[in-house]
C-alpha cells in the first residue's frame, strides 16, 4: 500500500516537473553533442585550427612580421547536404585573425552601405567637405581567403557516421599563387541505444 | 530498506552531478623572460586529475606567438573521454581572449598518451594553463 502511495507521489512530481520551463545560461564554448549535425563545437574547432595553422605557417610568419597584409574573405562553398551558415565560420576566422594583429581585412559585404554613406558625405551638403571621406582612397586586398566544406554521411541500422572536411586557402590576388592551405577534418557518429536491450 | 535505497540514489545522483561539473587546472606553464619554463602541475583529487598525467610540455615562439604542446597520459586502465582547452595569459596574469577558446573533446585509451597543441591568440601571451573537464 505504502509503495503505491510513494509511486503516485513520484509520478505526480514528475508530471509537475514536466510542465515547468527551466531556462539557464550555458558555456558557449563547451562541447555540444546534441546531434551529429554541424554544431557550435565544430565551428569553433574549425576556426581555431585553421587560424593557428595560418599564423604559424613559416612564410606567413615571415611576411606578417614585416607588415599586416590586407585580406578579402570570399564565401565558403557548402558542398554538404546540410544547411550550414558558412559566413559564420568565416566571420569567426576573420575575427581571430584580426585579434592576432597579423592581418587586416576589407569587407565586401558593406560596399553598398559604405558607398551610400560616402555619397551622402559628398553630395548632401550637410558634411564639412574638408572632413568628408574621399572616393578612391580605399586599400585593395592583397590576398583572398576562400574554401570548401564537404561531408560524407553513412548510415547502417541504428548507426550514423558523419565526416566533415573544411578546406581553407589563401591566394595572392596579383600572382594567383596559393600561398597557404589547410584542412580540418571532423568525424562524428551516433548510435541509437535503448535502456532495455 | 526503501529509505536506504532512496538515500543511495540521491547520493549517487549528487556525486555524478558534481563530477560532471568539475574543471581541473592540470598544468600551468610560464615562459620566463630568459626563455626558461616554470611548470606547475596541479593534482586535484577529482576523477580526471587522478587518472590523467602530464607527460611533458613543449613551448616555442613562432614569430612572436607562443606555441605549446602538452602530452597528456591516461594513467588508468579505462578509456577516458574528456574535454580540454588552453587558457592563455599575458605577463600580468590577465587572461587573453576570454571565452574565445572552445573546449575540445578527446578520448585516450588506457595507458596511452596524446599530444594536444595550441597557439596563443596574440603576441601578449607568455603563459598558459591547460584545463580539463569530464
Amino acid at each position: 500500500m505504502k509503495f503505491i502511495q510513494v509511486f503516485i507521489v513520484i509520478m505526480a512530481a514528475l508530471a509537475l516537473a514536466s510542465c515547468s520551463t527551466k531556462i539557464s545560461y550555458g558555456d558557449a564554448t563547451s562541447v555540444e553533442t546534441t546531434t551529429t549535425g554541424f554544431g557550435s563545437t565544430d565551428l569553433q574547432t574549425i576556426a581555431e585550427k585553421l587560424v593557428d595553422d595560418l599564423i604559424t605557417f613559416p612564410p606567413i610568419v615571415q611576411m606578417t612580421s614585416e607588415r599586416r597584409p590586407v585580406v578579402f574573405v570570399d564565401k565558403i562553398k557548402n558542398k554538404t547536404t546540410e544547411h550550414i551558415d558558412t559566413e559564420s565560420i568565416t566571420d569567426t576566422i576573420q575575427t581571430k585573425l584580426l585579434q592576432s594583429g597579423k592581418f587586416r581585412f576589407v569587407d565586401m559585404t558593406t560596399v553598398q552601405a559604405v558607398q551610400e554613406q560616402m555619397k551622402f558625405q559628398m553630395d548632401s551638403g550637410m558634411v564639412d567637405s574638408n572632413k568628408a571621406a574621399a572616393f578612391g582612397k580605399q586599400t585593395g586586398a592583397e590576398f583572398m581567403l576562400y574554401g570548401n566544406m564537404s561531408s560524407i554521411v553513412k548510415r547502417r541500422n541504428d548507426t550514423k557516421d558523419v565526416y566533415y572536411k573544411f578546406t581553407l586557402k589563401l591566394v595572392n590576388l596579383e600572382s594567383g599563387i596559393i600561398e597557404w592551405a589547410s584542412e580540418k577534418e571532423i568525424r562524428k557518429s551516433s548510435e541509437k541505444t535503448f535502456f532495455l536491450n | 530498506m526503501l529509505k536506504i535505497k532512496l538515500k543511495m540514489a540521491i547520493l549517487t545522483g549528487f556525486s555524478v552531478l558534481t563530477l560532471g561539473c568539475s574543471v581541473n587546472e592540470t598544468v600551468t606553464v610560464v615562459v620566463q623572460d630568459d626563455g626558461n619554463l616554470t611548470q606547475t602541475i596541479e593534482s586535484n583529487s577529482d576523477l580526471l586529475a587522478e587518472n590523467l598525467m602530464i607527460a611533458g610540455t613543449k613551448t616555442a615562439f613562432v614569430g612572436d606567438l607562443l606555441k605549446a604542446q602538452v602530452e597528456i597520459k591516461n594513467a588508468s586502465d579505462d578509456r577516458l573521454s574528456f574535454q580540454y582547452k588552453f587558457k592563455w595569459l599575458d605577463k600580468r596574469g590577465f587572461e587573453v581572449g576570454i571565452g574565445s577558446r572552445p573546449w575540445h573533446p578527446i578520448s585516450i585509451t588506457p595507458y596511452e598518451s596524446k599530444m594536444v597543441q595550441g597557439v596563443a591568440p596574440n603576441p601578449s601571451v607568455n603563459s598558459f594553463t591547460v584545463l580539463v573537464q569530464d
